[in-house]
């Protein structure tokens, strides 16, 4: 992992491509350094220019009289790799190259950009960029953007991929006095990523929460490794665009991302412990209280209103929200009770009434919050003709410095009347919301951190003794050499078997007559199966008779499957006829696995059947690291779960074996990196155990 | 009689035969002559491009006017019954070319019926020419096999001895039912099975040049990787979550998709894929390039719609070419693996 924390101790820093053009970026940057207050050197670099904004300009980075720690470059990109050769010749360990026209425009950009990073790598040259905005830094403090707006100094590093967006926050951010501790525009991702910045900033004692905007993820396995260990420290959180099908190919044709799959980003995300916005509003909403506030220790929240239709609006939120009313001790209403006027509502949400003045309000909040039951309040103002929103502010700021352990956030349900209010609100750190629900999500965002970071503890990694990889290997090999990817199911059966799943006995028949013979010695019912690696959906295609009780009705079903096939399928070739044994009905379940280009293998379990498209019942974990909890967690997340533990008087399924199988997929698709598809669909869970009646395994030739 | 007209439908491998069993029989020290009494030609004033491969390939000194003497073009009727004119110059050709030589082997035209109407049909000819008949078979399904017979006994009934049939291009999982069904059937009826050959993708499988060439359209990258073989064809029309399944079961497919869908040519550039052809004429996106630059896959841009280029590709099948060292041994193997090249050679010489 590199050492990234130079860039937040940079003590002289260098121009390249300085200029003295108003209007040009060279000259913009020049600007920007030297308006950010820094204290350090600064050296602009140009040949033609002696002096630029007072400064004295150099030649060459090799002209420059000291060190530089950092070299900013916004030459044309035909020069970059010139000057990155310059700048490593020179000693200089850090870079920034400003400049557009890489990657970004085309294969004679990859290449310009594969030599730039060429030469980093000969040089050991760590580099943002290229065709980034650049970075911020208040503390050093030190401005090497050509963005319009220097930041407020503040807690929150902001890591963005897109240039534009991490300007507009920017300039945003001073409206609501919103500070920020480092500033890092992406760019190309050439060298430095998302994932080095992270890791870097986890570290770093200034930040205290870490939030990223990103449209692809550079490498799905460091990414997740740096996060979890990052999310252990300190809040990450993450927008992650091109989640719709229009907005991933926007996100493809943006920066040459091959926009992952969503499921994955989610589940890697929850994997990580990283806490993920959905827009941007969210994810400044998150950054707000996270930076503010403390983290509450539970999920039990007061409301206190002055007003009934707020207080109710903000229960529903929090309901919704997976958050929990807190309810009071007798000691807390008591107190309500004695002090409040009659017609106020002492439980929860506690409605102060509208002719409540600053002192009433103060009262309120100040029983709920040092309530012990309590996790975090929020406060809801709407301006009537008595509210004064200034006082109430006041008293909240001065409540929250008293009861500093417990998060304390507004809604200031109003505009004109209650500016002033928001504004002395914000200044003091408390977040201030125009409507309840954004308070509650905010809260439920930190809960879900505080949570995620107590489960985070990892469990015990699953092993097996009584696994076969080489049985696998064998199938394997007579696949490639079938020159296919799909198994048929007999194959598939046997790899299963081999990881110990227990599957229906499943055998290849070619002829009508080999197909009765197996039946003979299987024992009557069974089921017959098209089998081609041709046919996705065997039903579909009149490729599946069940239920198959004589030799005549197995022969009749094999001819019937073939003219079946050939009718729907006229160039496709079965390699026969499946024979297995017809098990008896259970709850019907799916395993399965997308093996994602990012994140690898995200193993899937749901209610099975026919219907899976349909009901969509399905949850999904990374294959990785996973432990019998959290396949126990994840069992429990599907509605299937409720089937399982017996529905209406029907007896429980064997659910030790059901993680067990889990499990041993999980294993399977992990040791076996050419598996980039699992289905076990249907999976039979009976009160004894279960029986995997359909296995789809396609391989990587 | 020393002539051997192999005869079989369009795609039954009639070609790779020829290569296969000619160069069979020159390594067992035969003199032999190929000889493609009527041919087509891939473009108007184009040779033959099976006379130019056997040319080469046996180094026969006869020209390709003589190796081709004629060609059957879909209008040959327009210009008139020519039929006692071509059948002289057939009949001529076949002497230069079959002096000095111990064996001609004689391929039909695509189809065995071709310029039937003025009896110059491969039956017919070979009774002219007095060749045995083999017929290749690329069997799909039992309507295959009464194919077989059907022209078996036509040919039969024509006065041209049939030697036997060969199965071409035969997928791995038929090939017990050709053993245990077809075969005896076949034998039933007094026709010998003479080979049952495997599909091997070396024949069968075009190359993306091939595409490019009946395609036409502009090749935006890849320009070096051309000879790669397609072995399937995969039409991008759902999202990336629903396709990806499809892309990862095919193989060395060539995947056809709008120029407007960059990620599902991204995508697809994950999977196996030999060729993305982009239709509609509508440019990609630069990193649909970038990408397919890196790994080597061949971009090509056509200004039709997606229908019509498939329509193009129905029209395809695999071809070998003189400089293409691995389908011509492996013509050769299989000829010397899966036929009964003895048997053949035997009845020809003896009879």
């Amino acid at each position: 992992m590199p050492d990234l924390t130079p860039f937040f101790n940079v003590r002289s820093v260098a121009i390249i491509g300085a200029s003295n053009k108003p209007g040009k970026i060279g000259n913009v940057i020049v600007k920007n350094v030297i308006e950010s207050g820094f204290a350090g050197k600064i050296f602009p670099i140009n040949p033609k220019e002696t002096v630029i904004e007072g400064l004295t300009c150099y030649s060459s980075v090799s002209q420059a009289p000291d060190k530089i720690d950092l070299a900013v470059i916004c030459v044309p990109a035909k020069f970059c790799p010139d000057v990155m050769d310059e700048c490593g010749k020179t000693g200089t360990k850090y870079a920034v190259v400003i400049t557009a026209g890489f990657k970004e425009v085309g294969p004679e950009g990859l290449e310009l950009e594969k030599k730039l990073l060429f030469i980093c790598k000969k040089y050991g040259i760590y580099m943002v960029g290229p065709n980034c905005v650049g970075i911020m830094d208040t503390h050093i403090p030190l401005n090497t953007s050509f963005a319009a707006g220097f930041p407020l100094k503040g807690d929150i590093a902001f890591i963005s991929q897109s240039g534009a967006m991490l300007v507009s926050i920017m300039d945003w951010s001073r409206s609501i006095g919103l500070g920020f501790s480092r500033v890092i525009s992406l760019g190309n991702k050439a060298d430095l990523n998302e994932a080095d910045f992270i890791a870097a900033l986890a570290d770093d004692p200034l930040t205290k929460v870490i939030l990223c905007y990103i449209e692809d993820v550079h490498n799905g396995r460091y990414f997740l490794d740096v996060a979890s260990q990052a999310a252990k420290k300190k809040p990450v959180i993450v927008l992650k665009s091109g989640t719709s099908q229009a907005g991933a190919q926007a996100a493809s044709s943006h920066t040459g991302a091959l926009a992952g799959n969503d499921l994955a980003y989610e589940t890697a995300f929850t994997h990580a412990g990283i806490l993920r916005a959905h827009t941007m509003t969210e994810l400044f909403d998150l950054a707000t209280c996270f930076s503010y506030q403390p983290l509450p220790k539970g999920d039990r929240v007061a409301i206190v209103t002055n007003a009934g239709g707020p207080g109710i609006v903000a229960s529903d939120a929090i309901e919704n929200a997976g958050l929990t009313m807190a309810r009071f001790e007798k000691d807390t209403l008591d107190a309500l009770r004695a002090n409040l006027p009659a017609v106020a509502n002492i439980y929860n949400p506690v409605d102060v009434i509208g002719d409540a003045g600053a002192d009433r309000y103060a009262f309120a909040l100040e029983a709920v919050i040092k309530d012990p039951h309590v996790d975090s309040a929020v406060v809801l103002v709407c301006p009537t003709t008595v509210t004064d929103p200034v006082s109430i502010a006041l008293k909240i700021i001065e409540l929250h410095e008293k009861y500093p352990d417990k998060p304390i956030l507004t809604a200031y349900m109003g505009g004109v009347a209650l500016a002033e209010g928001v504004k002395i609100l914000n200044q003091a750190k408390i977040p201030v919301f125009t409507f309840p629900e954004s308070a509650i999500q905010s809260i439920a965002g930190m809960v879900n951190y505080v949570r995620r970071a107590d489960t985070l503890v990892g469990g015990e990694e699953i092993l097996f003794d009584d696994i076969n990889p080489n049985k696998v290997k064998a199938v394997f090999y007579d696949v490639i050499r079938d020159r296919r990817s799909v198994l048929l199911g007999s194959e598939a059966a046997a790899v299963a078997e081999a990881y110990g799943i227990s599957t229906a006995p499943v055998r290849l028949a070619i002829s009508p007559d080999e197909a009765v013979a197996l039946a003979e010695s299987t024992g009557y019912p069974v089921v017959l199966k098209v089998a081609s690696p041709k046919i996705m959906h065997k039903t579909d295609v009149g490729g599946v008779k069940i239920g198959l009780n004589s030799a005549e009705e197995v022969r009749n079903g094999f001819i019937e499957i073939m003219e079946n096939v050939q009718r729907y399928l006229p160039d496709v070739v079965p390699y026969g006829i499946e024979v297995s044994k017809m098990m008896p009905k259970g709850i019907e379940l799916i395993v399965g696995m997308t093996r994602d280009m990012q994140f690898g293998p995200l193993i899937a379990f749901g209610l099975g059947g026919i219907y899976v498209n349909l009901l969509k019942d399905v949850s999904f974990r990374l294959a990785k690291g996973i432990t019998h909890t959290e396949i126990a967690a994840m069992i429990e997340e599907t509605k299937a779960s409720t089937l399982l533990r017996g529905y209406r008087g029907d007896k429980p399924a064997d659910m030790m074996s059901i993680i067990d199988m889990v499990a041993r997929a999980a294993k399977l698709i992990l040791d076996f990196e050419e598996i980039s598809e699992l289905d076990i669909n249907p999976v039979f869970a009976y009160p004894d155990g279960y029986s995997a009646l359909d296995i789809k395994i396609t391989i990587k030739l | 009689m020393k002539n051997l007209y192999i005869m079989g439908s369009a795609d039954s491998g009639k070609t790779a035969m020829a290569v296969g069993l000619a160069l069979k029989f020159k390594q067992e020290g035969r003199k032999v002559a190929y000889f493609k009494p009527v041919g087509t030609s891939a473009a108007a004033g184009k040779a033959d491009e099976d006379a130019i491969l056997m040319k080469e390939l046996l180094t026969m000194e006869a020209s390709l006017e003589v190796i081709v003497p004629t060609m059957a073009s879909p209008f040959y009727l327009s210009r008139g019954n020519r039929s006692a004119e071509m059948l002289e110059t057939i009949k001529k050709a076949y002497q230069e070319v079959s002096r000095n030589t111990d064996l001609v082997i004689i391929d039909s035209a695509i189809f065995p019926y071709i310029m039937g109407t003025i009896g110059l049909d491969a039956p017919s000819l070979a009774l002219e020419l007095n060749a045995s008949a083999l017929y290749l078979i690329n069997a799909k399904n039992d309507y295959s096999l009464d194919q077989v017979i059907f022209f078996n006994q036509y040919i039969q009934y024509k006065g041209v001895p049939v030697l036997g049939n060969i199965f071409t291009h035969v997928p791995r999982p038929i090939q017990a039912k050709i053993e245990g069904v077809y075969k005896p059937l076949l034998d039933n009826l007094g026709f010998r099975t003479l080979g049952i050959v495997p599909k091997v993708r070396e024949l069968s499988a075009p190359s993306v040049a091939q595409v490019y060439e009946l395609l036409g359209g502009e090749l935006l990258t890849g320009e070096q990787n051309l000879d790669l073989l397609v072995e399937d064809i995969m039409v991008g029309a759902m999202t990336i979550e629903s396709a990806l399944g499809y892309m990862r079961r095919s193989n060395n497919k060539i995947f056809i998709i709008g120029g407007d869908r960059a990620d599902m040519a991204l995508a697809a550039l994950e999977t196996s894929t030999s060729a993305i052809i982009l239709t509609g004429g509508l440019y990609p996106d630069v990193k649909v390039i970038s990408r397919a630059i890196e790994k080597g896959v061949p971009v090509l841009l056509v200004h039709y719609d997606t229908y019509t280029a498939i329509e193009k590709l129905s029209e395809l099948s695999g071809r070998i070419t003189a400089n293409n060292k691995e389908s011509i041994s492996k013509a050769v193997e299989n000829a010397e693996r899966y036929c009964d090249w003895k048997g053949i050679l035997n009845t020809l010489c003896i009879e």
